[in-house]
């Protein structure tokens, strides 16, 4: 089963994010804040990352650099989804190294087909 | 000759800096120093407009964080008013460590919030609401429920409701139907409020 880390310090986005994949089949494991998310992909492999920018402890954008650094070291899809629409957000998002940016709030269907694109490289929609 | 006993060093007294000296080291190139010394500065407000002005510059989050920390533990209305600018960074990282030295502000950050709430960049709104969750203030339901029913931004929306939540009651139960209705195009906003109201009606 396709694993997902769904990082946000919001529980209520948590809890969205989190059915929406379950429903479609993902396996969903969810942490707090970044560096929540970085102690849970040094014990647990997944195959995406779903993160948030603004969260206490660690930032979505160090969260990602440290997914991306040697000490994680994880290759798996990262997807940002942040309230942030300001112009840059993005940009910052891909040099930490996402593999989309997305601005909340993200419509179910959306959530799931960019998740099944990014783990599997297909389209479901298509 | 008998054996001569080797004296033991003499421990090191703790260095004590002056104000100015701890100043001087806020721009030290080792972190480690300008962390100890914007700690060391707690307590000095004479040291405020320095370390205000070091907020946005320090690259290091540990430095920052020493930084605010220092300056929240003053709690006065000029530092409150010196870190909300903060609030609109493009640096995320600096935004929500500002954030969390505002919501330790109980005394003074009050006084921000008629203008945080009305603040034209809706990044900003949202930001408030973030401060609000955690501020320790007995009018900041109130102010989360005004943000809920009036902000005219669903992102801010949902922040508030997403703060109010865990301290919400039957009492919210209209407010957050209504933002539901106001944004009927949010699916965020609807299953959020459809997930808290069993908690709320006392049917979970």
């Amino acid at each position: 089963m396709t694993r997902v880390l769904v990082v946000d310090d919001a529980a209520t986005v948590r809890l969205y994010h989190t059915s929406l994949l379950r429903e479609a089949g993902f396996e969903v494991a969810e942490a707090a804040n970044g560096l929540e998310a970085v102690e849970a992909a040094m014990t647990t492999p997944f195959d995406l990352f779903v993160v948030d920018v603004n969260m206490p402890k660690m930032n979505g954008y160090a969260c990602v650099e440290t997914l991306r650094s040697e000490t994680v070291g994880t290759a798996a899809p990262v997807l940002m989804i942040s309230t942030e629409d300001r112009p840059g957000d993005a940009d910052r998002a891909y040099q930490a190294g996402a593999n989309l940016y997305l601005v909340k709030p993200v419509a179910a269907e959306r959530l799931v087909r960019v998740a099944t694109m990014l783990t599997t490289g297909k389209d479901p929609a298509a | 000759m008998g054996l001569v006993r080797k004296q033991a060093p003499e421990p090191e007294l703790p260095q004590v800096l002056d104000t100015d000296e701890l100043v001087r080291r806020l721009d030290d190139p080792d972190p480690e120093l300008r962390r100890e010394a914007a700690l060391e500065l707690a307590g000095k407000p004479e040291a405020v407009p320095e370390l205000l002005a070091r907020v946005g510059l320090e690259t290091e989050p540990r430095v920052r964080d020493a930084v605010l920390t220092t300056l929240a533990g003053h709690d006065s209305e000029a530092v409150a008013a010196g870190l909300a600018v903060h609030l609109a960074s493009d640096e995320a990282g600096l935004r929500t460590a500002v954030a969390e030295a505002l919501a330790s502000m109980p005394v003074s950050t009050p006084a921000l919030l008629p203008s945080l709430l009305a603040a034209p960049d809706h990044d900003v709104r949202v930001m408030t609401a973030m401060v609000l969750a955690d501020l320790p203030h007995p009018e900041a339901k109130s102010w989360l429920v005004q943000m809920i029913a009036e902000d005219p931004h669903p992102n801010v929306v949902t922040a508030a409701i997403d703060a109010l939540l865990p301290a919400a009651s039957a009492e919210h139960i209209g407010v957050l139907e209504a933002a539901v209705l106001r944004f009927p195009d949010d699916p965020f906003l609807a299953f959020t409020v459809r997930a808290a109201l069993p908690r709320l009606t006392g049917t979970a």
